[in-house]
């Protein structure tokens, strides 16, 4: 297990495609952490946040050999699944089939295969949500962690349609230059 | 924009990333991601991006159990016992969902309940057939009773019905009987009282009529006290001259052979 938390994503992925349990394990032990975070703060149900990572972890044994990990980032991957997998139970809908698979497949790779890389990413997105005025980061989390609209937003919050449409285009350029930074 | 736009504004990736836009606006994206390389990249380096957001969550580690469970499940697959991929459902999350804990909860019991119910009333309704069969049973005797009754009514009340009594004979079984009969419909009634028969005997009443041999009326083995009845149909028109009860082999005999018990001879 020490040499399998050592590997990269892409050889324990090859080595899951192999059948390889202590493969997966490794993977879970790095990436079950992050997973479950974003899952608990969606649902708030620390048991259904469980079943739906263990259900995500499942479908990566079974459909590893369908993961290009040269063309994109697992721990990406994952979280999209684990996000879209979350939203759709609080909001009582069926993922598309097959749409989880695909999203961030080709995704620029981001490398947080480590404790101290996923803990410097982590602060920088923190930083970047930071410095967000309060009302785009609220209105980002409304869509990241509730799932919803533009329009669901401005009826939630009361603003105007076209005001939370700006401050979620401000907020997202904020976003995507800050971690670019 | 249509499926041939590039969207506009590069945020547009972003907010379908996020699931912000509208269903219209999504699958005009959609559309046009399907067809264009360069935006299917933008598209998903915007789901990286956008799926970082979810790492300012507040901490939160799994229980270990989890993880034995996923290895318990991924064993039990590998051995057939599970279900297939996509439909997995591993035992903690298939007894947490809502509706598993409902169908626990509320549609086992009911279940249950049906199924006691259902082998209740079954058993109910095999005791009620069976009374049921009784009860039909004890309806046809009582209508076979009365048929008869009527038919004794009727037989009386002809005209051209005899009463032949019959007086027992010395040195034989002692008792006494009464022949009702109406020679036009042939029905004959037989009442009367006998010893019981001896040890491989029987009784046995005969018409005898005016010409020809006796006509057998019925076998009987009286036990003691109790009274003999029974109504017969004879060939119709016999005229009789006189009736007898004779004291027979078991199970009677086409002819009579033994003694005469009881004689009733027409005047």
């Amino acid at each position: 297990m020490e040499e399998a938390l050592q590997d990269s994503d892409a050889a324990l992925i090859g080595r899951i495609v192999q059948r390889d349990e202590t493969a997966l394990e490794a993977l879970y032990d790095r990436y079950a952490g992050m997973l479950s975070s974003v899952l608990n703060r969606i649902l708030h149900d620390t048991q259904s946040a469980e079943a739906i990572l263990q259900d995500i972890f499942c479908q990566l044994w079974h459909k590893a050999s369908q993961f290009d990990a040269t063309r994109g980032s697992l721990p990406g991957w994952l979280m999209v699944i684990a996000r879209n997998r979350a939203i759709s139970r609080l909001r009582h809908r069926n993922p598309a089939a097959g749409e989880e698979l695909h999203e961030s497949m080709a995704a620029v790779p981001f490398n947080i295969e480590n404790a101290l890389s996923q803990q410097q990413l982590l602060d920088r997105v923190k930083r970047a949500l930071e410095k967000l005025p309060a009302q785009q980061r609220a209105a980002v989390e409304l869509a990241y962690f509730e799932g919803l609209t533009h329009t669901e937003i401005a009826e939630r919050t009361g603003d105007p349609l076209g005001t939370i449409k700006t401050r979620l285009r401000s907020a997202l350029e904020t976003l995507k230059l800050e971690m670019h930074s | 924009m249509n499926a041939n736009e590039h969207p506009t504004r590069e945020e547009d990736f972003d907010l379908l990333a996020l699931g912000a836009l509208e269903d219209d606006e999504k699958k005009a994206i959609e559309s046009h991601v399907a067809t264009c390389a360069g935006c299917a990249l933008k598209l998903a380096e915007a789901h990286n991006r956008i799926a970082l957001i979810g790492l300012a969550s507040p901490p939160a580690k799994p229980s270990s159990e989890v993880k034995a469970r996923l290895i318990r499940q991924i064993r039990a697959e590998a051995e057939g016992k599970a279900p297939s991929p996509g439909s997995v459902k591993d035992e903690a999350s298939s007894a947490r969902e809502p509706w598993t804990q409902w169908f626990n909860a509320v549609l086992i019991p009911v279940a249950a309940i049906l199924v006691f119910v259902t082998v209740y009333l079954w058993r109910q309704n095999q005791i009620f057939d069976q009374q049921l069969a009784i009860l039909r049973a004890t309806v046809q005797e009582q209508q076979d009773q009365l048929d008869e009754d009527r038919k004794v009514a009727d037989l009386i009340a002809a005209r051209d019905t005899i009463v032949v009594p019959l007086a027992p004979q010395s040195g034989m079984p002692q008792g006494s009987a009464r022949v009702v009969y109406n020679a036009h419909s042939g029905i004959l009634v037989y009442d009367g009282q006998l010893e019981k028969a001896p040890a491989d005997k029987s009784y046995e009443l005969w018409l005898v009529p005016a010409t020809g041999n006796p006509i057998n009326a019925g076998v009987f083995n009286p036990s003691t006290g109790k009274t003999s009845h029974w109504v017969i149909k004879l060939p119709p028109g016999t005229i009789p001259k006189a009736f007898a009860v004779t004291l027979e082999p078991a199970g009677g005999a086409p002819q009579p052979t033994g003694p005469k018990v009881l004689v009733g001879p027409l005047s």
